[in-house]
């Protein structure tokens, strides 16, 4: 996708939704996002990753609903009418990301984003394109395309 | 380019439907039920794959349509007898057109012997000269002593590249030359035209209308190049020269104008009876063109002249036509008689059964988006009677009655939209003369397929797939089902088998039956041949029906010897199988010696289902109704341990594997007793049997397919999702996943109740 483009492309000011997982704080580009709504109960899916939290009827479609909390290896908290979901699209799938509140929208421009430092686990670099800080505060841009598990591999 | 692929893209799918027509005519022809205009269709369904060919330069397919063309035109002008053979003839050659179509299309590849024979017995219906000694075309006495410049002959321009950009070199008279010496025999007719550079730009050429017009009767045809300027000044995409021809035919105008019918409007055209001194004919047709271009009719029409005698055309439109004592109406000016007799040449083109009259093409994917909307709005309207009917409030009153009115809406905007994207099985249908041909031919029998219930029509996500089961069913039918053409002499049977196919509606779904009328199924070598494999065991007593299924197990085959059509074991249960995928299910009655009949039953749509809700672990799940049986309550004397963990139901005197559904998908870890619940006895694909245990069943119900793969992806045991009238998405289960996954997966629990083991 266009807004995935490498963070050492400086210059263009880019647009930023930043939000709670946890006591920590990540964030997605805009572009990316369609919608954030509330949270209501999802179907689980047999056979899925513990991450995977099921699917719910968005307007029609069937839309699958990813704890981040999880996917980055933080306890699962049952979730309360005060969660929201992210709606994003990657690739060509539209998923919701499940996380514990949307704080704000920052502007930033590239070189602002620092690499992953290397304490943090494979796992976890993994998902992160790197770090804003910002404000004393730090967030980590999270890597959407790699969230979702590869189709191909788990068919097989 | 791109708009060329576009056009390009528009021309095979009009190939496809010309195709359609030409095969339809060409079967009319050969049930007699054709009319006059059959032959027609025909030839124009040709005619204009050539013409569209030619402007793509699609030159095999150009060179072979017009072989084509040219016996079809021959037979339209009854140059040559309709008979069987011929049409039997002709049905080939379409089937060779439309590979060559596939082809051009870069679908395929065009056998180029078979399509050189085909192209050589065309032109020896034709031209039998082309394959014997040379003898005279009756129709077409060459005049060897008339000064004729140029005399068209069918046979010569058969050789010639139809595209026509290698032009023979042509001579050219000059005009008192071609004035002078005619002789005249017959009618004679003179005929100016004047091309338009549309007509060339529409890959139609002068050289193919002076043939066309020398089938009528011999032809004399004279170029007046006096309007080509000098090289300097040519426009090389213009058009210049005029010809006048004079044409000596039995036929009456109607029969000449009929050749100009592809180039209505992209020449002049000027039919005279009689002789018109050339100059004349063309100074009547030159003159408005230069003197007033202003409106000009597209098409002129002199008014027919009552005598023989050579007399000039009235000269048109500049001057004030003289009334002419003839037949026709006197007064009207030739300019007020064109538009009409344009008008007239039209409505008679709107008669012709073309591609695209009264038909939208529509992107397949608007429709899709149409019917996605729709099942939301079903969705939409069942959660708001949920809502309703919470609140309590009356159904008498007008809220509630509004809903209902909304409901009765909903779902006649469903069907409609629905049928939006119905077709007729027709164009599955059409495929099949073709291999029921084929097939006969290698199997060297003889067989006439019989359709029926064409236009009945199914859903597009069906239709899609129907084609590889008939194709099975329709080869198995002949190959195995129809005797030898002596076998049939000696059963005292026509030896020409019939099969017959055909399509009904039958309670919501839609019906497909293959019958021959072979030799049956011969249930004595079906039961020793699946004895011999080691399908069935010899002790077991099958019932009559029983054994006619047999040919549905994997690896059966019957064949004696292994043929190219089928017989390789891989036939009937491939098509169970599919057609099992598809929710549908196929059987087969057989009366030996009589024949057999394979039934096709499949729902209507893929986007919809017929499922049983039913509850599992708190969970709601939708099974889809072809795959169930029967649902039972089990008696606690019925459910009998096997083994360790695992158990079996008994079903009258046979034992059926229980699965816990919740189990199996992981949505719990221990399993109630089945007794507490519902068992669903429900059969897989490959018709094993399983009892799925579920805590409740909620009913019966339609849903609205929707894909899980297209956000997330394909999950084991589930085959798609659906939302259900209260909002919330519920997963239709995928039976045959669930029956295999309980065959793979460890057990889970120590529980001996229930298990998920082998």
């Amino acid at each position: 996708m266009t807004d995935q483009a490498p963070p050492n492309i400086t210059g263009e000011r880019r647009e930023l939704i930043s939000f709670r997982v946890g006591q920590q704080e990540y964030c997605v580009d805009i572009m990316a996002v369609r919608e954030i709504r509330g949270w209501s109960p999802a179907t689980a899916l047999p056979q899925s990753p513990g991450y995977m939290r099921g699917v719910i009827n968005l307007r029609g479609a069937v839309l699958p609903i990813m704890d981040l909390a999880v996917r980055l290896g933080m306890p699962m908290v049952e979730p309360t009418v005060r969660n929201v979901f992210i709606v994003v699209k990657a690739d060509d799938r539209t998923i919701g990301l499940l996380v514990d509140a949307v704080s704000d929208i920052l502007s930033i421009t590239d070189d602002l984003v620092q690499p992953t430092p290397d304490v943090a686990c494979d796992r976890v670099r993994n998902f992160i394109r790197g770090i804003i800080s910002l404000d004393g505060r730090m967030i980590s841009e999270i890597s959407l395309d790699r969230l979702l598990p590869e189709r191909e591999a788990v068919a097989a | 380019m791109d708009e060329l692929e576009a056009i390009k893209v528009t021309f095979f799918q009009e190939c496809e439907e010309l195709l359609a027509d030409l095969e339809g005519g060409l079967l009319a022809m050969q049930d007699g039920t054709d009319d006059g205009d059959t032959v027609n269709a025909v030839f124009r369904a040709v005619h204009s794959i050539k013409g569209g060919a030619g402007a793509f330069g699609l030159e095999p397919l150009v060179r072979f349509a017009h072989v084509f063309e040219t016996l079809l035109d021959a037979l339209r002008s009854n140059e040559i007898p309709s008979t069987q053979d011929l049409i039997a003839v002709l049905l080939r050659a379409s089937d060779v057109l439309a590979d060559h179509v596939s082809s051009a299309r870069g679908l395929g590849m065009v056998d180029d012997a078979v399509s050189a024979a085909m192209a050589a017995e065309l032109k020896a219906w034709t031209d039998p000269s082309y394959a014997a000694p040379p003898a005279p075309e009756p129709g077409v006495p060459v005049e060897a002593a008339a000064p004729v410049p140029f005399v068209m002959e069918p046979e010569e321009s058969l050789e010639d590249d139809d595209l026509g950009f290698d032009f023979q070199p042509m001579t050219i008279t000059i005009d008192e030359q071609a004035a002078t010496v005619f002789q005249a025999i017959g009618d004679a007719w003179t005929v100016s035209i004047r091309p338009k550079s549309d007509l060339y730009r529409k890959a139609n050429e002068t050289a193919l209308l002076l043939r066309e017009l020398a089938r009528l009767g011999p032809i004399q045809a004279t170029l007046d190049d006096s309007a080509l300027p000098t090289l300097e000044f040519l426009d090389p995409e213009a058009a210049y020269v005029t010809w006048t021809v004079r044409l000596e035919t039995e036929q009456d105008e109607a029969a000449i104008r009929e050749v100009f019918e592809f180039v209505d409007g992209d020449c002049e055209l000027e039919i005279v009876r009689g002789e018109a001194p050339v100059d004349q004919a063309l100074a009547a047709l030159l003159n408005p063109v230069e003197t007033a271009p202003a409106p000009e009719p597209e098409l002129t029409i002199a008014p027919p002249v009552v005598e023989q005698p050579i007399i000039a055309p009235p000269v048109v439109e500049a001057v004030a036509p003289a009334p002419v004592s003839a037949p026709a109406p006197a007064a009207p000016p030739v300019a007020a008689n064109a538009p009409a007799a344009a008008v007239a040449a039209k409505a008679q083109q709107i008669e012709v059964p073309g591609p695209g009259q009264s038909v939208i093409r529509v992107d397949p994917e608007r429709i899709d988006r149409l019917i996605d909307l729709v099942g939301e709005l079903v969705i939409n309207q069942a959660m708001l009677a949920q809502r309703v009917g919470e609140y309590g409030i009356a159904p008498s009153s007008n809220l509630a009655m509004g809903l209902d009115e909304l409901e009765q809406l909903t779902r006649e905007i469903q069907d409609s939209v629905m049928a939006i994207r119905a077709q007729p099985v027709k164009s599955v249908f059409q495929r099949m003369p073709r291999l029921v041909r084929e097939v006969a031919n290698m199997t060297g029998k003889q067989a006439r397929l019989v359709m029926d219930g064409e236009n009945t029509e199914v859903d597009k996500t069906v239709i899609e797939r129907l084609a590889d089961p008939i194709t099975h069913m329709l080869r198995n039918a002949i190959d195995h089902g129809l005797e030898t053409p002596e076998e049939r002499k000696a059963a005292g049977k026509n030896p020409e088998g019939v099969v017959r196919l055909a399509a009904l509606h039958r309670s919501g779904r839609i019906v497909i039956e293959v019958q021959d009328d072979g030799r049956g199924i011969n249930r004595e070598r079906v039961l020793s041949i699946a004895v011999k494999k080691g399908l069935i065991s010899p002790e077991i007593q099958l019932t009559d029906e029983e054994i006619d299924n047999l040919i549905f197990l994997p690896g059966f085959s019957t064949a004696d010897k292994i043929s190219d059509v089928s017989g390789r074991g891989v036939g009937m249960d491939v098509v169970k199988r599919s057609v099992q995928a598809l929710g549908g299910r196929i059987s087969i009655a057989s009366r030996p010696g009589l024949g057999s009949t394979f039934t096709l039953s499949l729902p209507l749509t893929l986007a919809v289902l017929d499922g049983m809700v039913i509850d599992v672990a708190g969970e709601t799940l939708v099974v889809p109704l072809a795959a169930i049986v029967e649902s039972l309550r089990p008696k606690a004397e019925e459910v009998r341990p096997l083994g360790p963990v695992g158990a079996v139901l008994a079903v009258r005197d046979s034992f059926v594997p229980l699965i816990d559904v919740g189990l199996t998908l992981g949505y719990r870890d221990t399993s109630p007793s089945p007794t507490e619940g519902v068992v669903l006895l429900v059969e897989g694909e490959d018709g094993s049997r399983a009892a799925l245990v579920a805590d409740a069943i909620h009913g019966q119900r339609q849903v609205v397919i929707k894909s899980l793969e297209q956000n997330y992806q394909q999950v084991e045991g589930v085959a798609a999702a659906t939302i259900l009238g209260d909002g919330r998405v519920a997963l239709i289960l995928d039976v045959d996943a669930v029956i295999g996954l309980r065959r793979r997966e460890p057990p889970r629990s120590a529980d001996p109740t229930l298990i998920a083991a082998e």
